[in-house]
């Protein structure tokens, strides 16, 4: 007998930089690959914001799963902010929307005319992201068989009329969080479509020492942990200054240590240690040794390094104000948010002084992990969403 | 009490069609406990879409009008156009373009469905295959319902309308025949629908002998009604009925066409065209026949067959028509017949058993097509929708 087949239609595949949905759907491909005839299609693109044509297009074969990648004939325009504007004023027309989706980019026509033929060929369509042309224009064309990851957050975009279609007509959603389904749900009364809570799994090294960590880099005393790009619209700017009050005003030492490619200026101080991309070994060893992971950005729809902190027994301080990072922490009893620069003081206070409290909220993450986002339960959440696609289209 | 959107390409009294027809009904029974106003364009023609009424909102039977312009009518070149995606090497962009190209090109339509369509709790489409529906629904998906009026036809499969299928909140079906061929070919049974039909007025006075002398009319007659063309199937129509009439069997009997002529009717005595004839001689012509035909391939609701039934006339459709034969085979209304050598014999049938299959069909017609009925089963449409 064999296997069903899945095509993956995702803006980039392959060796890029960066985390969010592109890591997200190589990551499932590969887990499904045991059950599906899976295919990813795809663009030349590497890079997300100018989307040129890096990759060659054709066929090809990635981690032995083949691969299409179509031309990107748009990558984002020179008046994309422009475009932005124009959609997200009040009085918008839908030609509006629609150029400011092409003005985005990836323009790829030939994906689409992909996804329109061999859509139909295939048993199921993962679509990932919500946001950019292959899903805003591929989904529609094959809603039957369409299963839509979203890795949606609450920002402007998701309230053009252009996405409704995106979340109501495919045959099925998995979202990454509760707190991402209860704001889709908000905004396109779409719960007539089945859904699961899916996200992904989270793989934490057993080899983790803190103690290599802190050689490497000499660090020493307490310290947090940033992991992800550093850039001001991830709120880093916010934790910078939460930061350095805090230190400031002789509280207890600690040191922030930042990792991953720096976009914006970084207060040059010895207490902010910025080490840049870093290897994963790097990464684990460093969560294992942190007081807290620093999540401070209001717009994620899943914060995997919060997983992976979790996953490694740390606890989570994040901005109370981020609906997911704070509803995902607060459900799972993971750690604590703040609402102003004193109160990150005194939560940094307290887990220095407290590490039994700090080491318990670990603990609750690490359990809420096994429980929710392990790849065997991913697996087979897709494996039932999947089944019930067939069986509505046998 | 709700308010209520009605979208539709066309709407007012020069317009002549059957889903605009429908939605003129429509609105008018959902008027009687909403606030109904009605979006659409300024176009009467369903081919040309030229603009014939003023854009801008009017007031037509107490309902508001909201009319805009049509930016682009129908390319003189749609037909080849359509030939080359329908049948020939096309790409998806074509898809798009062809639904374009057919009109009503009505951005601004569209733009006030944007701005305006959350103001309403239920906002109604009508016609899939036009602009102003497929590109409509998905701006207002959490409060559309689709009165799709879909037969079986190519365009059905075009990339338009993949997702337009999958989006509304529920949908209108004006018969079985179109749920279940929206059904498999959509795979959407899980949107809530419901099946309209249509109400009708009672027939009111008639007088079949006026109607009979004013045409000169006499012995038993078969009639046609509607336009008369091939697309309705007429030609075929004259074909079966001349080979009826050349077998030794065959009773006298005179096939009468009401309608507007749009193919050569053969020159024969028992063959007589009257050319369109007036509403008020409706009824009478439909009582005066023996049998009603109705030989069309395709049909979104026989409408026809319904006003026959009203006067308790039988009728005869194709037996490949699966719209007007499941109102037959529901009703018991009359029969059907599989092709020109079946012809014969089965309109025989259906006359001899007159006033067995037009009492039936009367009986079906008026339970199902009450105006109680029929409200009822446009409550509930509203009911599945309203967001």
């Amino acid at each position: 007998m064999t296997n069903p087949s899945l095509m993956v239609v995702v803006q980039r595949y392959g060796d890029i930089a960066g985390g969010g949905a592109e890591p997200h759907a190589r990551a499932v491909a590969q887990r499904l690959r045991p059950y599906f005839d899976v295919e990813v299609a795809t663009t030349t693109a590497r890079d997300y914001w100018t989307w040129a044509n890096e990759f060659t297009a054709g066929q090809t074969v990635v981690d032995g799963i083949p691969v299409h990648r179509f031309a990107v004939e748009r990558g984002r325009s020179r008046d994309f902010r422009l475009r932005e504007r124009r959609a997200f004023s009040a009085t918008h027309t839908l030609a509006d929307e629609r150029a400011f989706v092409e003005a985005q980019g990836p323009v790829a026509p030939d994906l689409l005319e992909h996804v329109h033929r061999r859509g139909r060929q295939v048993d199921h369509v993962l679509f990932f992201t919500y946001i950019y042309y292959p899903t805003v224009l591929g989904l529609p064309l094959a809603p039957e068989r369409a299963v839509l990851v979203p890795t949606a957050h609450d920002e402007p975009a998701i309230r053009l009329a252009i996405y409704k279609p995106v979340f109501c007509a495919p045959r099925a959603i998995a979202f990454s969080t509760v707190e991402e389904r209860a704001m889709v749900h908000r905004l396109f009364q779409n719960e007539r479509v089945p859904n699961e809570i899916v996200g992904v799994g989270v793989d934490v090294p057993a080899d983790r020492s803190a103690e290599r960590f802190r050689q490497r880099y000499a660090i020493e005393g307490p310290y947090f942990l940033y992991v992800g790009r550093i850039v001001e619209s991830k709120q880093c700017g916010q934790l910078f200054d939460a930061f350095a009050r805090w230190q400031d005003s002789r509280g207890r030492r600690a040191t922030l240590v930042l990792m991953g490619h720096r976009e914006m200026p970084v207060p040059e101080r010895a207490d902010i240690r910025l080490l840049g991309r870093t290897s994963d070994e790097d990464k684990f060893d460093a969560l294992a040794g942190c007081v807290a992971l620093v999540q401070p950005s209001l717009l994620e729809s899943l914060s995997i390094i919060a997983l992976e902190a979790w996953g490694c027994g740390r606890p989570v301080i994040c901005d109370a104000r981020s609906p997911v990072v704070w509803g995902m922490t607060h459900r799972a009893g993971a750690g604590l948010a703040y609402r102003s620069a004193a109160e990150f003081a005194e939560i940094g206070e307290m887990l220095i002084a407290r590490p039994q409290l700090a080491s318990r909220l670990g603990a609750a993450g690490q359990s809420f992990v096994e429980r929710t986002y392990t790849w065997s339960r991913v697996v087979e959440t897709y494996l039932d969403l999947f089944a019930e696609v067939r069986a509505r289209n046998a | 009490m709700s308010d209520i959107l009605i979208v539709v390409q066309r709407f007012g009294d020069e317009v002549v069609g059957g889903s605009e027809g429908h939605a003129r009904v429509v609105a008018a029974r959902l008027a009687r406990s909403h606030n109904v106003a009605i979006a659409t364009t300024t176009a009467a023609d369903y081919w040309t879409w030229a603009p014939f009424y003023p854009s801008g909102t009017s007031d037509l039977d107490g309902l508001r009008v909201h009319r805009f312009p049509v930016a682009e009518g129908r390319d003189p070149e749609f037909k080849a156009f359509e030939s080359k995606v329908l049948s020939g090497e096309h790409t998806l962009a074509d898809e798009d373009e062809w639904l374009r190209r057919q009109g009503p090109h009505c951005p601004e339509l569209l733009d006030f469905l944007h701005w305006q369509g959350n103001d309403y709790d239920a906002v109604l489409f009508y016609t899939y295959i036009y602009e102003p529906t497929a590109r409509g629904v998905p701006i207002v998906p959490e409060r559309a319902a689709l009165i799709s009026t879909a037969h079986d036809e190519a365009p059905l499969r075009l990339a338009p309308y993949r997702a337009l299928f999958q989006l509304p909140r529920a949908f209108g079906f004006l018969t079985p025949e179109e749920r279940e061929l929206v059904h498999r070919t959509f795979r959407n049974e899980h949107i809530p629908h419901e099946t309209l039909g249509l109400g009708l007025d009672p027939p009111g006075a008639y007088d079949v002998a006026a109607f009979r002398s004013a045409h000169e009319l006499v012995g038993p007659l078969v009639v046609y009604l509607g336009q008369v063309s091939e697309g309705k199937g007429c030609d075929e129509l004259l074909a079966a009925w001349a080979a009826s009439r050349d077998r030794p069997s065959a009773r006298p009997a005179t096939l009468v066409l009401a309608g507007t002529l749009r193919i050569e009717v053969p020159d024969r005595r028992d063959v007589i065209a009257l050319g369109r004839i007036p509403d008020a001689e409706k009824y009478a012509a439909l009582a005066a026949a023996d049998a009603l035909v109705l030989p069309s391939r395709f049909e979104s609701l026989g409408i026809v067959l319904l006003e026959a039934w009203q006067v308790g006339t039988p009728v005869l459709v194709r037996a490949d028509n699966p719209v007007t034969a499941g109102q037959v085979a529901r009703s018991g209304g009359g029969l059907t017949y599989r092709d020109a050598d079946g012809f014969g014999d089965a309109l025989d049938r259906v006359i001899a058993a007159r006033d067995a299959h037009g009492a039936a069909g009367r009986a079906w017609v008026e339970r199902e097509s009450s105006w109680d009925a029929f409200d009822a089963r446009l409550a509930q449409l509203v009911a599945l929708t309203a967001a």
